[in-house]
């Protein structure tokens, strides 16, 4: 950093300036959103880009909306931004707890709800969540928009569909109607990253479970979830979407957990999760309680 | 006065020091745990850069506190991270991107990783030409085994063990193991190393002033008055910075270079730099069916890593804490310090005592369970008291272990419910023989106190003006305490082993006479702790007082999950007389937190020699929220008693009350750190034992089980 | 690159790179109390504050801050009253990591001026001290914030 050859800054005040410039550079320059991701990467020597492209001042992107029952989320809101939002609090409370759980105030007021999905970091706490409550990320290029969804979004370790030549800009969640919860587990210091992460989510009759943590990118198994499709899930059915979860799964070894011991514990969180979501009959509505959160 | 520097963020360290001309280093290191360097291309290094090569150094001398066995520039790398050459450029970005341009070529050797392992026959020796003894007068003398690896072996004999084991009427037997650790101190090692006419000078943070002053001085063959030193305050050290680490090479770039030159380490390099003591510890102990507790036996693989540094000493530490503050009629220590393949160990808030600590205690409460007996009456039954004498042959004064011992109890309601609770009693020394001398001079408006004291946050800068006005009769404030110079500083051993505050308390009190006595401007005080153990019978005198202290815990478990909450955590440490009350405070709460920290989540991780998790991400260190619900501690104080050093009492024996206080509801971890993965395995083993006993009810299943083996 | 900011309250030009962190740019100022440590963000050792709110000074590309108020320690001139409650509380040992935490407490204060002990856990879950200064920390945060000091 610092030296050799002048490195370039981009950094366009409107949307379609930044678009253009993507799209003009592509691969040859690294868009810069809260960037503390990018940091670590650039302070270890693991990258040095020649070429940056700050969206800092694209007001476009900052944007919490709330349009049709559907929350808008600019891919430059923060994560505290989300965490404090009264609208977010009310409406959609286990987004406000979950990125409220990542790392410390400090990250919080950097990381953004765009830069956290196009880093696709196994052990980030909102990939999962966000992909619970059944989010869409829009992509955008000259070429157009498209929304894909989160678990069509990331594809693998730090890897997204994002094209060389898209910005992810936006982020759409739909109308809560049922209980959510996060359930962040770490093993080891209370502020360590999570070990096993667990959000599920049951609206209009439907329930979502999604595992953070555990493998290259989020584990949803729609086809176990049916199992709690309609009326209250009592324990027995809980306690199965629990095991066929941990069966199902192949997690990773990492110095917060076996791949073994990831497996008892996503047995146990999905479980819990999925209590604390069953509880209250189909989950229409009633009981907004997006708190859960630890373990 | 204005407001103190460190709230100010006023305060500076090593790592902001300057000096004209100065270039900036960084070193290369051996990717490999093992390997014989062939040879070092530096053909495509800029030419504005300096570069210490194998040639550089060769007119230098091994160095080394205890043990003379590291050289400046290794030519044959005994961990992956040793420093096989260096450079200095204009800037420190500069010097990375040189070290990076350095081309090396190895052979790689095979390697051993375990210290088990590495005293087996037929393992690779690390240092196959042996070590000189150092001249040093540390408290021991070395004992390597000639042809192994081992460096030192630490023995204590204390009666006729095997009769011992005859008398009792149980006996059980556990190995306990321990990981290395990472200091982790906020501050890297850093250091400004500056030649002039044939005269070397180092500002560092160090804790060790006049050991680097001397060790340097063999390192490049010159009297030590050669050599000054200059300790800067520290961003915390807790051992990290004892001896010599960076500076060696350092000096070596800087006598090339013919300029100052500064390094700062990155926090990866702090991970191959100086660690814990992994260790082993098989223990086997024996009491009457009454609880008298008749003979012990210790055995201690410590992994001192590829250099010796001060393991022989950490060794011997570990060994005879290990013994425990209890009347033990036949007890016999063996204790290996042995080289490995992994960075180097050394010195650690505790100083080995928490690792035999933790197999020891966690071994009363497996015999009290046998026995049917409450852990805290066991331990009640047999601690030491005045008079009595120690398996060292010393006999014990200013006791107080049941006083602490009794507090931690009473603070977690141990005797009404002592359900998922646990306790530790501890006995630990103080450094010995030792040597700690001071000067009190006047000043202008008030005083100077000089002394080699080096302040890393335990207050010692504060200690020293709080009893030096007392004793003089004047503000705090009126008494300037400059930062130690090996040049102007009486010596003093080292600042460890929790010995400042006691051997410079008595040290000023002699300058304070002095002073008075001689009328002058300056006066001059000295005191001396005469004793040391002999290595192979572990008699003598291992600590001319005694750290006393215990602690207490309260814990439930996720029993699903094998998550630990810390309900209560309370930690006693006899203080004696208390001179910083808040300093002492201080560090009863520092080392309690470390002792949490070691207890449930701190290990370096290697693969194949390599550290997996140098980072602090990867390596979790305590944070606020990993306070117990209930975090209490207390000092232990008696009216005309002498200053007991509190630095590091309260450590050791938080992982072995956490361990039993698990015990105590059958869950047996003999591993640290005591993770929620570890904790759910001992769930699973509890419960296996539990079915296995309703299946065959007319089984006995032994909780302890005897002649568990190593691999335990 | 030119850097145009309010630095500890007063406007501020300084030269940097594109590339390089805040840290390094404020270092270089003098601005000693930010220290690096960690590199990634996890200790709070080189905390800083912008338009009011903590941020990791080895995280921050420099040219991020164009146009805001950047404070560091060095900003708050020794009178702050969270200042003084650190040193009342005695809430630091070796002191290195001690500017973060009083950055964080200011910030946090601002917001919740009468924060609970959960509260005050979890805006301190970034700042670490290796020391282990925590009750005191605490402590020192129950002052400035008007409460008498209480043990844990």
């Amino acid at each position: 950093m610092g030296g050799g050859t002048a490195v370039e800054w981009l950094a366009p005040s409107s949307l379609e300036e930044a678009l253009a410039l993507r799209a003009e550079r592509g691969g040859d320059t690294t868009v810069v959103a809260g960037g503390s991701f990018l940091a670590i990467l650039m302070n270890q020597g693991f990258v040095a880009p020649t070429s940056l492209l700050s969206l800092g001042k694209v007001q476009e992107l900052r944007g919490i909306d709330v349009v049709d029952g559907e929350l808008r989320l600019g891919a430059m809101v923060s994560h505290r931004a989300v965490e404090r939002d009264p609208v977010i609090r009310r409406d959609w409370p286990v987004l406000s707890r979950a990125f409220g759980l990542v790392a410390s105030p400090r990250v919080r007021n950097q990381a953004t709800v765009g830069g956290v999905l196009a880093d696709a970091d196994y052990a980030s706490d909102p990939p999962a969540v966000l992909c619970a409550v059944n989010a869409r990320a829009v992509l955008r290029s000259p070429r157009g928009v498209r929304q894909v969804a989160i678990d069509e979004l990331i594809l693998g370790f730090y890897e997204t569909c994002i094209a060389e030549d898209e910005l992810l800009t936006e982020v759409r969640v739909p109308a809560a109607l049922g209980p959510a919860v996060y359930r962040k587990f770490r093993s080891r210091s209370s502020e360590d990253r999570p070990c096993v992460a667990v959000a599920a989510a049951r609206s209009a009759g439907r329930l979502r479970v999604v595992v953070g943590a555990c493998a290259e990118v989020p584990q949803h198994y729609p086809d176990v979830c049916a199992e709690g499709a309609d009326g209250p899930i009592d324990d027995a059915v809980a306690r199965e979407i629990g095991a066929v979860y941990a069966k199902r799964m192949a997690p990773l070894s990492d110095s917060r957990g076996s791949a073994e011991y990831r497996r008892r514990v996503v047995a146990v969180e999905v479980r819990r999760a999925v209590e604390m979501v069953g509880a209250d009959g189909a989950g229409n509505g009633a009981g907004r309680e997006g708190a859960g959160g630890e373990e | 006065m204005g407001i103190d520097p460190r709230v100010a963020g006023a305060q500076r360290y090593s790592v902001d020091l300057e000096r004209p001309g100065m270039l900036h280093a960084a070193f290369v290191r051996s990717p490999h745990p093992h390997a014989r360097v062939l040879a070092v291309d530096a053909s495509g290094v800029p030419s504005d850069c300096v570069t210490l090569l194998p040639d550089d150094v060769q007119d230098l001398h091994l160095y080394g506190c205890q043990v003379r066995d590291e050289p400046v520039l290794t030519p044959l790398a005994r961990h992956a991270g040793d420093i096989v050459a260096a450079v200095a450029a204009p800037t420190a970005e500069a010097a990375k991107a040189a070290a990076r341009l350095l081309d090396v070529r190895y052979e790689e050797l095979p390697a051993v990783f375990d210290p088990v392992q590495a005293v087996s026959p037929g393992t690779p020796l690390i240092h196959p030409d042996g070590a000189l003894s150092a001249g040093e007068a540390v408290s021991i003398g070395v004992r390597p085994l000639a042809g192994t690896n081992v460096c030192h072996r630490f023995r204590l004999v204390h009666g006729d063990l095997t009769a011992g084991f005859g008398e009792a009427d149980v006996v059980v037997q556990q190995a306990f193991r321990t990981p290395g650790a990472a200091h982790a101190p906020m501050e890297p090692h850093a250091a400004v190393a500056e030649w002039e006419d044939g005269r070397l000078t180092i500002w560092t943070g160090t804790q060790t002033p006049f050991n680097l002053r001397g060790d340097l001085a063999v390192a490049f063959g010159l009297e030590e008055e050669r050599v000054r030193i200059i300790a800067i305050p520290m961003g915390g050290s807790f051992g990290a910075k004892t001896f010599v680490r960076h500076e060696a090479p350092l000096a070596a770039l800087a006598r090339k270079a013919g300029r100052p030159v500064k390094v700062v380490l990155d926090r990866t390099e702090e991970f191959v730099t100086l660690n814990r003591h992994p260790s082993v510890i098989r223990v086997r102990l024996g009491a009457k069916r009454d609880g008298t507790l008749v003979a012990k036996e210790l055995d201690c693989w410590v992994d001192t890593g590829a250099y010796a540094d001060c393991g022989p000493g950490v060794a011997t530490k570990l060994g005879y804490a290990g013994v425990g503050p209890y009347r033990i009629p036949h007890v016999r220590v063996d204790a290996l310090a042995i080289y490995t393949n992994l960075p180097p160990n050394g010195a650690f808030r505790g100083y080995g005592a928490m690792q035999s600590i933790w197999a020891s205690e966690r071994t009363m409460d497996v015999l009290a369970e046998r026995l049917e007996m409450s852990p805290l009456e066991l331990r009640r039954k047999n601690l030491l008291r005045d008079g009595d004498v120690f398996a060292t042959g010393e006999v014990m004064h200013d006791v107080q272990f049941e006083r602490c011992l009794q507090a931690a109890a009473d603070a977690v309601d141990y005797e009404r419910d002592p359900r998922g609770k646990g306790l530790c009693v501890l006995l630990k020394g103080m450094q010995t023989p030792s040597r700690a001398a001071i000067s009190v001079e006047r000043a202008g408006v008030g005083y100077v106190i000089r002394s080699a004291a080096c302040e890393m946050g335990q207050g010692v800068r504060r200690s020293l003006q709080l009893m030096g006005a007392q004793m003089l009769g004047c503000e705090p404030g009126q008494i300037d305490v400059p930062e130690p110079d090996t040049d102007t500083s009486p010596f003093d051993t080292r600042t460890t082993s929790s010995r400042s505050t006691h051997m410079m308390g008595r040290a000023l009190e002699v300058a304070v006479r002095d002073l008075r006595a001689s009328g002058g401007e300056r006066g001059y005080g000295e005191v001396h702790n005469e004793g040391g153990l002999d290595p192979d019978t572990g008699q003598g005198v291992a600590s001319t007082h005694w750290h006393q202290g215990a602690a207490a815990a309260h814990v439930t478990v996720d029993e699903e999950t094998g998550k630990l909450t810390i309900e209560h955590l309370h930690g006693v440490a006899y203080a004696g007389r208390v001179v910083n009350r808040e300093g002492a405070e201080l560090q009863n709460e520092g080392s309690m937190i470390m002792g949490l920290g070691t207890a449930l989540f701190e290990a370096i991780e290697f693969a194949d020699g390599q550290v997996t998790n140098a980072n602090l991400s990867d390596y979790n260190l305590p944070a606020i929220g990993d306070l117990p619900k209930r975090f209490t501690h207390e000092l232990i104080e008696r009216e005309g008693a002498e200053v007991h050093g509190l630095g590091e009492t309260v450590l050791p024996p938080v992982p072995a009350a956490i361990g039993n206080a698990l015990f105590s509801l059958g869950l047996e971890l003999h591993e640290l750190p005591m993770s929620a993965e570890r904790v759910l395995a001992a769930v699973d083993a509890r419960d296996a034992r539990a079915a296995a006993a309703d299946s065959a009810p007319e089984a006995r299943v032994p909780v302890a089980v005897d002649g568990q083996g190593l691999s335990g | 690159m030119k850097l145009a900011l309010e630095l500890n309250g007063r406007p501020t030009e300084l030269e940097c790179e594109p590339d390089e962190m805040l840290l390094e740019v404020l270092r270089r100022e003098g601005l000693g109390s930010v220290r690096a440590t960690c590199g990634i963000g996890v200790c709070g050792a080189c905390t800083v504050l912008v338009d009011g709110e903590p941020l990791s000074g080895c995280l921050t590309l420099a040219p991020k801050v164009e146009g805001r108020e950047v404070t560091t320690v060095e900003g708050l001139a020794g009178a702050d009253p969270v200042q003084r409650a650190f040193i009342e509380a005695h809430g630091f040992q070796c002191g290195w990591c001690t500017p973060g935490f009083v950055l964080t407490a200011k910030a946090l204060l601002a917001e919740n001026p009468q924060p609970s002990e959960a509260e005050i856990a979890e805006a301190f879950g970034g700042n670490l001290c290796r020391c282990g200064s925590y009750v005191k920390i605490v402590d020192a945060v129950r002052r400035a914030a008007g409460e008498p000091a209480g043990a844990r």
